[in-house]
């Protein structure tokens, strides 16, 4: 009993310690070092959530809790409730690790950054919101986190407010987001409506004798929001223009797959409905072939590392699809360290040579930077599935639950194609950021030798490396693995990964003859080399220009919203209509009669007595007719 | 009642015959203490049914929220107006401040009384002092327009209204909230019954406003003084969405198929009046637009006529007085430092007066309904209610969530953030004064997410 | 003017007035109608401009013509029914005539268009005594025909009167030729209800007395007679200037100023009679009403102006007029309201 209750407790405590330095800037004098003081912060909610995690592995414990009746609309209650299980118990020691990483190595990052404490107080309070929507038991609650994540990353990605590029990510990201939180609001209506709950738990119950797929479709709506799922994408790759800590923490492990993790939270639902299955394994399949596609070809080295983040959504989005909850939880963990590390590297090498991210003009880090360029290394490794660093272990899983599962093969080609070209891209980078010569000036040479940024990229390698064997030795299955089977399917993610590395050394020997200038620039300055009916060429600008996604959905569509805007909602119908015909149109129509009423009287006598003796025989005379027997004499 | 009236009404000896130097703290501090006093009215709304019944005037759970409000933003019209008021000669000073103190004791008669026809002449009274607040005291030529708009269109609205009620009267034999709900009048689907209904319930959409009818909306808000944009998107807006509550439990049969229409109309309306103010260059009529925008939804609460619909609709006119005053406060202080409301001119505020860009920011995030702002609770209450009725409502109601969460940001964006004019660099810090007056606006928002069956009207 | 012949003029249009109120035969009615008319053109002649008297001509003519029609339609009545007394005008022909002639007197539409004109050859205090004073006799006896009209046309007259007197005001600059459309809207409402509650007429009449008077009086403090003049009131009389915006208002019928009260009165009775239409016709008429009101306003409370018009500027000294008669009536014309049930149940 008294173990429940540190049990349950264990979050209270996590959020006390994660709000004391927020509570701390209450004082009225500044604070010196309060940055460092987030990061202890960190770092003790983090150790404070191994207590909860080692109770959880020991004795099994998972609860929900309902804490506090906040309001109530006729029979329907909204409560403060936690859900302490599988899932919340493992992801928040992994965010909490992973923050306490990023946040070290923010210090280092920003630290000439003079609002450096809000940039600290941003993520805390990120983390915060992160932390409810994961323990959320009730939907309302749930949703705060939900919102409370994007506004959060609204800010973050805005940091430096004062360039318009960031503003515009900052706005792309909240309304891409709003757009799934449409699909959330849907959900939660039709819950209260037809279910009377917002507890995760009690949905469950409803499960056989109601049509669930209108709600499950708002959900995946929502997820594909948060997700960035393909259509609701290109959120995730403008977002890069905020910190690198921020892409860090916000748009490659924490944020971006809550998303997924609501999916999860929701999985006994979607289980039971092939439809909503079918829609995620699609959607998940093509999200991960499109952002693949389109990380072959960037120049931009956050750029690749956002987009490869995008496939490996939508690779966790197909893991729902196969109906493999816990495999696509598994992928989210491994993937938040090694994604993590990746970003922590590429900040590194970015502040190092003096903001420049374009992989063509870096080049010879390793022997720069060799410690931040072996971490990547092992990072890239683990992305594509390098037997034994942690991301083999879910992703190996997941290809082969896939391969062993009677599902859609379109579904299942573009998944191990878009493997496959998870180890191209991860080869490009390495080829051109790390190898070679250098093709840009760095004065003075880069350091890597301070302690925030080796102990980070250290703490996160160590994680990439073994966090995934870890959680897959403490995870407790629960459908049978499938034993026996072939040879070429147990290895075939391996193969494909095998393959695409190959092909994309092959594809180095041909670099010269594909254009490495962005296709837009090359038609205007320069002849191309290849002509534009070559399908390389098309292939290559349709992933250069991220599938033309962008100018279909940023500038088409907000033209012809704004236009609607301007030219329908204000000109035609309130500057027109809507004053015509009622103020102006009431006017005109008083005007006439006005000018007749001023008009008729012009002064003469005459119109008076005319006037007068007219109205009078006429009305008597009417009078007269409409009274027949009227006594006139007589 | 008679409690808040007459320390109410004994305020206009306060601004008279106090002196000048003290006329501004003298009439912030009673107005104020009268606020607080007032909140004595939430401990017992929670009871439902009438409380501190006097021969005309009542409270009930649905008026005490919209009473508290009325109270309540006395002290922060007054404080607001501070700045750009008290250069002018002392007695027009004290008549500007006589005025908004009229408008709170007639709002006050009007959200307390219990007899409709007394609604109704207060309804009517409020129109007088805000008719000269916006137009004597606004500052460009449109505003005349603007004040026979305002007045013109309330009035159309209203008059059929009245002669509804008296026909009311001789039908049923009594206009009191009392005693009407017990013997309410038997609606035949007719011709003449029909008409009846639309002209009971004109008035309030005119009032609130209904899109197609919110013309005088936006003009009024952009030409009033701070006051007046507060106190017309704060209180007399919710007028309308109280007064159409009262009416439409009488109009029982004939609404479920009549207020179809206006419901989708409403709904529609939230989209249209989003896309304009996708395309506003002026702030404050922004700000107008998306007040219509959300009392779009409000209307469309009502009208569905479930408890739910109800609910969101008082928590949402609650939510959206305290918010949308606030934004009108803090478009008030840019205006008074830049002398301008173009949103191109007023930009990079935050690297200039960052604590009133945190505000800004906290208001924003209430416009645009974040959880958990009982903004949110409104909108979802109204959203899950329409919902219920059509499914289809969902892709109305979803739209304009999205459309308003786009206008917030970028209302919020462009006068935060980018590149400082340069013209705006030596621009007045910001006073305590405004900095009190946003955040009393703020906290009760704030605190409302803590205890929202405060707000909650008849279904707690 | 000599004193004397003042007295004696003033005299006579008030035995006038009275005459015709406490007569019950037509004859005496109608001498008290003429002594009343005779009495007041001398007054309006006063000044010797051509205005002045052309104003006059008119106002004589058209008085004459009516008290003739009355005389022909009550001997009419005389000789057909055989009954001199007012309230038996059962010969309907004659009450027909009788309704048209007092309609003229009074200036109701179509028979108003004497009013503006007469009004504007005024000075205010003769065109106060005519808004006024000239009203109560022909409303003395139409209070006393009121059973027997016929209903149609009076409802006819009453919104017409409402809807010319509207229409006629917004095209207006000038002051008196304003409030003379604004007694031709007023005497709409009291026409409209007489065959209903001929009570109410007679409240409606009172109100309108007090507020016109207010209009009246502060027009005279102020000496303008065009909007152009109201637009300097704020910087010689600015209380006078701010109390005229509830004035105004009152008169165009808000609530809750005292110009309410008739009209929600009358919408009552209205509605009892199942004239909802007419009702709001009514109603609606008042905005048109309403409309110049509030450009009134503007001109004079609600805009200060600069001294740039084209007139003269005034000269700020402390008018010798009383001001306690235009501070009690300005007073009742904005708050009786309130005390609505005293009224009611006085007149009643």
């Amino acid at each position: 009993m008294h173990l429940a209750t540190m049990f349950n407790s264990n979050l209270a405590v996590i959020l006390l310690i994660l709000a004391t330095p927020l509570l701390m800037t209450l004082t009225p004098s500044p604070l010196k070092n309060w940055a460092i003081r987030v990061k202890t912060a960190i770092q003790t909610a983090f150790f404070a959530s191994l207590f909860q995690l080692s109770l959880f592995l020991t004795q099994g414990l998972h609860t929900t809790t309902t804490s506090w009746h906040w309001m109530k609309i006729s029979t329907f209650n909204i409560s403060l409730s936690f859900k302490f299980d599988f899932y919340s118990i493992i992801f928040i020691p992994v965010a909490l690790y992973v923050s306490w990483s990023i946040l070290e190595f923010a210090l280092w990052y920003m630290h000439a950054d003079p609002r450096m404490d809000q940039f600290f107080k941003y993520l805390l309070v990120f983390l915060i919101t992160m932390i409810i929507l994961v323990t959320a038991n009730n939907l309302y609650q749930l949703f705060i986190g939900w919102e409370g994540v994007s506004i959060m990353s609204f800010l973050l990605i805005s940091w430096w407010y004062g360039r318009a590029d960031a503003n515009t990510a900052a706005l792309q990201a909240v309304i891409y987001n709003r757009v799934g939180d449409i699909g959330l609001i849907l959900s939660m209506t039709w819950f209260v409506m037809n279910l009377n709950t917002w507890e995760i738990e009690q949905t469950f119950s409803f499960l056989n004798d109601t049509p669930t797929t209108l709600p499950l479709l708002g959900l995946i709506l929502a997820a594909t929001g948060k997700s960035a799922q393909f259509g609701l994408h290109p959120w995730l790759t403008a977002a890069m223009e905020g910190p690198t800590p921020v892409s860090a923490l916000l748009h490659s492990s924490t944020m971006v797959v809550a998303g997924i993790f609501l999916l999860i939270r929701f999985h006994p639902l979607i289980a039971q409905n092939p439809t909503a299955l079918t829609i995620c394994l699609c959607l998940g399949a093509l999200s991960t072939m499109f952002a693949a596609t389109c990380a072959l070809t960037q120049n931009d080295l956050k750029k690749i590392v956002a987009f490869s983040t995008s496939s490996q959504l939508g690779l966790m989005m197909v893991t729902i699809g196969l109906n493999q909850p816990q495999l696509a939880f598994l992928h989210i963990c491994t993937h938040a360290f090694f994604k993590a590390m990746l970003f922590l590297c590429s900040g590194s090498i970015i502040h190092d040579f003096k903001d420049e991210q374009d992989i063509r003009k870096l080049g010879h880090v390793h022997a720069l930077l060799p410690f931040t360029s072996a971490c990547m290394v092992v990072g890239s490794l683990a992305l594509t599935g390098m037997p034994f660093l942690s991301g083999f272990f879910s992703k190996d899983a997941i290809i082969e639950a896939m391969n062993t599962s009677y599902l859609n093969a379109w579904a299942l080609t573009l998944t191990l194609l878009a493997t496959s070209f998870t180890a191209v891209y991860n080869f490009r980078i390495t080829f051109y950021a790390l190898m070679n010569f250098p093709r840009c000036i760095f004065l003075p040479p880069p350091k890597e030798d301070y302690s925030p940024v080796r102990n980070p990229i250290k703490r996160l390698a160590w994680g990439s490396i073994l966090a995934g064997f870890l959680i897959t030795l403490n995870c407790p299955k629960t459908e049978t693995p499938i034993l026996t089977m072939p040879m070429t399917l147990k290895l075939s993610a391996l193969l494909v990964t095998i393959l695409g590395l190959l092909s994309a050394m092959w594809l180095k020997t041909l670099m010269n003859k594909l254009p490495n200038k962005s296709p837009a620039s090359n038609t205007m300055t320069q002849k191309s080399k290849i002509p534009m009916d070559n399908p390389a060429k098309i292939i290559f600008n349709f992933s250069n220009l991220t599938g033309y996604i962008p100018t279909i959905m940023h500038r088409m569509a907000p033209k012809a919203n704004l236009t609607m805007g301007q030219l329908m909602a204000t000109q035609l119908m309130d500057q027109t209509w809507l004053e015509i015909s009622l103020p102006k149109g009431i006017t005109s129509s008083q005007l006439p009669l006005t000018k007749l009423t001023s008009d008729i009287p012009r002064g003469m006598v005459m119109t008076y007595l005319t006037t007068f003796i007219f109205t009078t025989l006429l009305s008597t005379l009417l009078l007269i007719l409409t009274q027949p027997d009227l006594p006139i004499l007589t | 009642m008679l409690k808040i009236l007459i320390p109410t009404l004994m305020l206009l000896p306060t601004t008279w015959l106090s002196s000048p130097k003290w006329l501004w703290t003298t009439t912030t501090a009673q107005s104020l203490m009268i606020a607080s006093l007032s909140l004595t009215w939430l401990k017992r709304s929670a009871e439902p049914g009438w409380l501190t019944l006097n021969s005309y005037l009542a409270i009930d759970p649905l008026s005490t929220p919209l009473l508290v409000l009325t109270c309540w933003l006395l002290p922060l019209m007054i404080m607001a107006s501070q700045n750009h008021i008290s250069p002018e000669p002392i007695n027009r000073q004290r008549m500007y401040i006589s005025l908004l103190i009229s408008l709170q004791v007639f709002l006050i008669m009007a959200f307390g009384a219990t007899e409709i026809i007394l609604f109704y002449v207060m309804f009517e009274a409020t129109l007088i002092p805000t008719l000269a607040i916006i137009t004597r005291w606004g500052n460009q030529a449109e505003r005349l327009n603007a004040g026979t708009y305002f007045l013109f269109y309330t009035l159309v609205g209203s008059l059929p209204l009245l002669i509804a009620l008296l026909i009311l009267q001789k039908d049923v034999g009594t206009l009191s909230m009392l005693l009407i709900q017990y013997s309410p009048p038997t609606l035949l689907p007719s011709w003449t019954n029909k008409i009846w209904w639309a002209a009971c319930l004109l008035a309030f959409l005119v009032k609130m406003p209904l899109y197609g009818i919110h013309l005088w909306l936006p003009k009024a808000h952009v030409e009033a003084p701070i006051a007046g944009s507060m106190v017309l998107a704060a209180v007399l807006l919710k007028l309308g969405g109280y007064g159409m509550m009262r009416m439409v439990i009488l109009l029982d049969p004939l609404t479920k198929e009549l207020a179809y229409p206006f419901i989708i109309l409403a709904l529609w309306g939230a989209i249209m009046t989003g896309s304009t103010c996708l395309r506003q260059t002026d702030l404050k009529a922004l700000i107008a637009y998306s007040s219509v925008s959300h009392m779009g939804l409000v209307v469309g609460g009502i009208l569905i006529q479930t408890p739910w619909g109800f609910t969101g609709a008082i928590i949402l006119m609650i939510a959206h007085g305290l918010v949308s005053s606030a934004l009108f406060c803090l478009a008030n202080t840019v205006y008074e430092r830049t002398n301008t409301r173009t949103l191109l001119i007023t930009r990079g505020m935050q690297t200039l007066l960052p604590l009133t860009a945190t505000w800004w920011f906290i208001a924003s995030l209430a416009n645009l309904a974040l959880p958990p702002f009982p903004n949110l609770t409104g909108e979802m209450a109204i959203m899950a209610s329409l919902f219920y009725w059509s499914e289809w409502t969902l892709i109305l109601t979803g739209l304009a969530a999205l459309i308003t969460i786009i206008y917030t940001m970028y209302m919020f964006m462009t006068t935060q953030w980018g590149p400082v004019p340069p013209s705006m660099n030596n621009i007045e810090p910001p006073h305590s004064r405004e900095h009190l007056l946003i955040s009393l606006h703020l906290i009760p928002i704030l605190l409302l997410i803590l205890k929202p069956e405060l707000v909650w009207g008849w279904y707690y | 003017m000599n004193p004397y012949v003042l007295m004696i003029l003033i005299s006579s249009l008030g035995i006038g007035t009275t005459l015709t109120f406490m007569s019950s035969h037509w004859l005496l009615a109608w001498m008290g109608l003429e002594i009343n008319t005779l009495a007041i053109i001398p007054l309006m002649a006063q000044q010797h401009h051509p205005r002045a008297v052309e104003a006059t001509t008119k106002y004589f003519l058209t008085q004459a013509t009516a008290a003739a029609m009355i005389l022909f339609a009550s001997t009419t009545n005389a000789w057909m029914t055989g009954e001199w007394n007012i309230q038996q005008l059962s010969h309907s022909p004659s009450t027909t005539l009788v309704t048209f002639a007092l309609a003229l007197k009074i200036g109701l539409a179509p028979m108003h268009f004497w009013m503006p004109e007469v009004m504007q050859g005024l000075d205010l205090t003769t065109g106060l005594i005519m808004a006024t004073w000239q009203k109560l006799a022909p409303f003395a006896i139409i209070y006393q025909i009121s059973s027997t009209t016929n209903p149609t046309l009076l409802t006819t007259l009453g919104i017409l009167s409402t809807l010319v007197g509207g229409w006629g005001g917004l095209n207006q600059t000038q002051l008196r030729k304003i409030l003379a459309y604004s007694s031709i809207a007023h005497m709409g409402w009291m026409i409209i209800i007489l065959q209903f509650m001929p009570k109410l007429t007679l409240l409606n009449l009172m109100i309108y007395i007090i507020m016109t008077s207010a209009m009246f009086m502060m027009f005279k403090y102020n000496n303008a007679t065009k909007i152009n003049y109201l637009t300097l009131t704020w910087s010689k009389s600015p209380v006078l200037a701010t109390l005229t915006m509830p004035m105004l208002l009152s008169l165009g019928g808000l609530p809750p100023l005292t110009g309410f009260m008739p009209k929600w009165l009358i919408l009552q009775e209205l509605t009892k009679q199942n004239l909802a239409i007419t009702a709001s016709i009514m109603a609606l008429a008042t905005l048109l009403s309403l409309f110049f009101y509030l450009r009134l306003c503007y001109a004079m409370t609600l805009t200060l102006s600069p001294n740039t018009t084209n007139t003269s500027s005034t000269w700020r000294i402390k008018s010798p007029q009383m001001t306690m008669p235009l501070a009690t009536i300005s007073t009742l014309t904005i708050m009786l309201l309130p005390i609505t049930p005293t009224i009611f149940s006085l007149i009643m």
